[in-house]
């Protein structure tokens, strides 16, 4: 049995020892984070199975916890380190030939190092720890976002910085807090003790930690980074940034709210905070012109039904809001990738320079489309089976109110398909040009888009295996006894 | 208006923070998890300093991300300080005999107190990171005081992944070997207040020393760089 | 009396934090943001270690021949300090690093001018 912890030490070494490589050849300094990848992604499937039964509680240091530092590697913690590695691979093969210019080197160690600190903050069973990996996710990004160079890569990614470190210092001073309120740092040791104390002195922490998490989970007052920070990073880091860092955010959140403090008060107001971001995040896309902003507003749409979904509290409605986590993944990805050749080519992101490109670039057009689709919610796409689980879940409440706000989530959704169809017009339906000659997107581009159209439509065909998976992941997420069992025994 | 919006924010902040502390009297033993490291950390680690121990080895973990993060700081430094335009050549004026020598002079005892700190990591206050300051400051006396020399990049580099490599590598040797923990204590814990004593920690403690004086130099230099 | 000398740790502490927090609020030069990012940070890493006090404690590093436990304080917020304080750095000096490009690229360094992105 592999041990979980070496999906964070082996991506961590590796990245460490790129310098080192690339003083034998600069030509393997690019396949590097494949293989690292690889080896996470294939770790992480094998050890599927063996989660589902019972999470694997790993020690560091040898001493048991609370008095050390452990890794929960649950279903939610492997699921999730899966899809990381899923996603990561991915665009890492698509980074081959997509970065070519600039300190090539640098982009690898930073993009391994993001997709380390994820994989880190998804694992770990312990806050100080998350707060950690937090910050290297963080402050890779950072990098990453400014890589370009150009003007607009340099103040997103000073805006971004700021408005995340900030909200790292508030997630710090309510960990200090939480410390001096219960005196251990340990997740599991927290949630057991979390009634011992008042309410009202947990209130502040809980409050400190959801703004902090909440910077970099893009919920709605706490998004002003997002549009220009995901629209002026290189598209390979867009892509990470949409299908992965935020997603990271929404997983640390959950995890303090269901399992630290088992809040159950707050689920009626992460419904309205969900809904209020979904429909501000598709009304502000509905007026883009630039593609790439177009598509970092619809990922504040799509993180605002992911909180609704986990709001509405019972485990079809984690359910729901899990897969609807790994649909947006998928597919924002699959726009992303398509999106950064077509930009490349055209010259501009600006959204009439993509005409035509149904002909010139047939095959980047088609994940486009399929991206799309998927996102807004057509059956054979993985999109259909998560949104159609959030909307049973909210109807099963039984509840007039839900009933309203799944009104409202249509809406939402209906915007959606209304901008994507204005794209999607553009793409094949405009541009009087007859000689178009194909340059398609090459092919260490071209694999990942076909592999993710794959995945989405075979997922969406078949999402029996996943909703299993999900439906383990789910119940470890809101049941807090089983866990704080699972760990401290 | 912005100052009004600032100004009732900030209230509210102070306000939430406030009411909290109220549930943390000043100065009270709170802890089970401090106190247990007091009462175990010698046995257990073999260091005399329990903020080490604690560090290295209870939460060698964060100890590995932080080391990360200043690793990735000085690789995003570099990436975004990456020179596109040409470099003009600025005429540098050279330093007087006296603070030229000076500066010569103190270098190495400079360097020698750093690696002091960080070595006596676990016997005395002090430890890897600050020692790995200290070495910094040694590199940044020489550029500021003899003007025109740098540190060859190349070697700065190797010098970071090869002491960022040891860590991962003694981690995982504890994985391989002692108790199959990862980063567990697996050297003899020798005699206490020994210099060799502690298991890995002067090692790991070393390591994090080098890294940190290499690291905090090199991201110095590139400033200076930019500067001229 | 007492009570001032019991509580000037967490007073200052939180005052040097509602200082960073208002001048990352309030000021248009992005350098003095970034000296109150600094600060911010000073005032939380403060916050954390007087959390950490136990009174007429002393520093815990066990001494050659000391025969019995003087009351040691809490190790473990002095650990995340010393965490809290490298990623402070580590963020300082990524800022400066971007804030030497924006410069080169606008030529000023005042938040209100710097607003290509528009909506």
């Amino acid at each position: 049995m592999v041990n979980p912890v070496l999906l964070i030490v082996v991506p961590l070494g590796l990245s460490f020892a790129i310098p080192l490589f690339s003083l034998i050849s600069k030509r393997i300094e690019k396949y590097i984070p494949v293989a690292a990848l690889v080896f996470n992604l294939v770790v992480s499937l094998l050890l599927i199975p063996k989660v589902l039964k019972q999470p694997i509680n790993v020690f560091i240091g040898g001493y048991l916890p609370p008095f050390c530092i452990n890794l929960v590697a649950g279903p939610v913690g492997i699921l999730f380190s899966a899809l990381i590695a899923l996603i990561g691979l991915l665009v890492s093969i698509y980074a081959l030939d997509y970065i070519r210019e600039g300190a090539k080197q640098l982009y690898h160690i930073l993009y391994l190092l993001l997709l380390t600190g994820a994989t880190g903050v998804v694992l770990t069973g312990d806050i100080f720890n998350l707060f950690v990996f937090f910050e290297i996710l963080c402050i890779s990004s950072y990098a990453l976002v400014a890589y370009f160079g150009d003007r607009a890569g340099i103040e997103s990614a000073v805006k971004y910085l700021i408005q995340g470190a900030v909200g790292s210092s508030l997630m710090l001073i309510g960990i200090g807090l939480l410390y001096g309120l219960f005196g251990t740092l340990n997740m599991a040791d927290i949630a057991r003790n979390i009634d011992s104390v008042s309410s009202i002195s947990v209130f502040v922490p809980l409050v400190l930690l959801i703004t902090g998490l909440g910077v970099e989970a893009a919920i709605f007052p706490l998004n002003a980074w997002l549009p220009d920070a995901h629209s002026s990073a290189p598209s390979s880091i867009s892509a990470i940034l949409s299908g992965i860092a935020i997603k990271v955010g929404i997983y640390a959140l959950a995890r303090v709210i269901f399992t630290i403090f088992g809040a159950s008060s707050l689920l009626q107001f992460m419904v309205f905070l969900g809904l209020l971001t979904l429909l501000v995040g598709e009304v502000s896309a509905f007026s883009q012109n630039n593609i790439k902003r177009l598509l970092a507003y619809s990922s504040i749409g799509q993180i605002g039904l992911i909180v609704f979904a986990l709001g509405i509290g019972i485990t079809y409605g984690v359910v729901g809001g899990l897969f609807q986590l790994i649909s947006h993944a998928l597919s924002k990805a699959l726009l992303f990738l398509a999106v950064g050749y077509m930009i490349y080519r055209s010259g501009s992101m600006d959204i009439s320079a993509l005409e035509g490109m149904g002909k010139r670039m047939p095959l980047t057009s088609l994940a486009f489309t399929i991206g799309a689709f998927s996102l807004v919610g057509f059956p054979p796409f993985i999109g259909f089976p998560s949104k159609f689980l959030i909307i049973r879940a909210a109807l099963s409440k039984e509840e007039v109110l839900f009933t309203v706000l799944i009104a409202f989530v249509l809406l939402g959704t209906v915007i959606e398909g209304a901008y994507f169809f204005r794209v999607i017009q553009v793409l094949y339906f405009r541009g009087g040009q007859t000689d178009i000659k194909r340059e398609e997107a090459p092919v260490p581009a071209l694999i990942p888009i076909f592999i993710l159209m794959i995945l989405i439509v075979v997922i969406g065909i078949y999402p029996k295996p996943v909703t299993n998976l999900l439906n383990s992941a789910s119940s470890e997420l809101l049941n807090r006894i089983e866990y704080i069992r699972g760990v401290l025994g | 208006m912005k100052r009004i919006i600032s100004f009732v924010l900030l209230a509210i902040v102070a306000l939430g923070i406030i009411l909290s502390l109220l549930y943390i009297p000043f100065g009270m033993p709170k802890t089970k998890v401090g106190e247990h490291y007091i009462e175990k950390g010698k046995q257990e680690t073999g260091a005399a300093n329990i903020v080490t121990a604690v560090v290295v080895n209870y939460r060698g973990f964060d100890t590995l991300g932080e080391v990360t993060v200043l690793f990735i700081s000085a690789i995003g430094l570099s990436a975004v300080l990456a020179t596109r335009g040409k470099k003009i050549a600025k005429k540098i004026e050279p330093a007087s005999a006296i603070l030229y020598t000076g500066c010569r002079f103190l270098f190495p005892l400079i360097l020698l107190f750093g690696a002091y700190i960080f070595i006596h990591g676990h016997l005395t206050p002090g430890g890897g990171f600050q020692g790995g300051a200290i070495i910094a400051s040694a590199f940044l006396l020489i550029y500021l005081g003899c003007r025109g020399r740098r540190i060859s990049e190349k070697r700065t580099k190797a010098v970071e992944s090869l002491s960022g490599l040891v860590i991962v590598v003694v981690g995982l040797i504890g994985l391989a070997v002692g108790g199959r923990y990862f980063l567990s204590n697996f050297l003899p814990k020798g005699i206490l207040f020994s210099l060799f004593s502690a298991g890995i920690i002067p090692i790991i403690y070393i390591a994090i020393g080098i890294k940190v004086g290499s690291e905090l130099a090199f991201i110095i230099d590139r400033l200076m760089e930019e500067s001229e | 009396m007492s009570f001032l000398n019991n509580y000037i740790y967490y007073i200052g502490a939180l005052g040097l934090i509602l200082i960073g927090l208002y001048i990352i609020l309030v000021k248009r030069n992005l350098i003095k943001v970034i000296i109150g990012l600094s600060i911010l940070d000073t005032g939380i890493n403060l916050f954390l270690i007087s959390i950490g006090y136990m009174s007429e404690g002393t520093a815990p590093i066990f001494e050659k021949g000391e025969a019995k436990l003087a009351r040691m304080v809490d190790p473990v917020p002095q650990a995340l300090v010393l965490t809290a304080i490298v990623i402070g750095v580590a963020v300082l000096a990524l800022a400066l690093s971007l804030a030497i490009r924006l410069y080169h690229h606008y030529g000023t360094l005042n938040l209100r001018k710097i607003r290509e992105q528009r909506w």
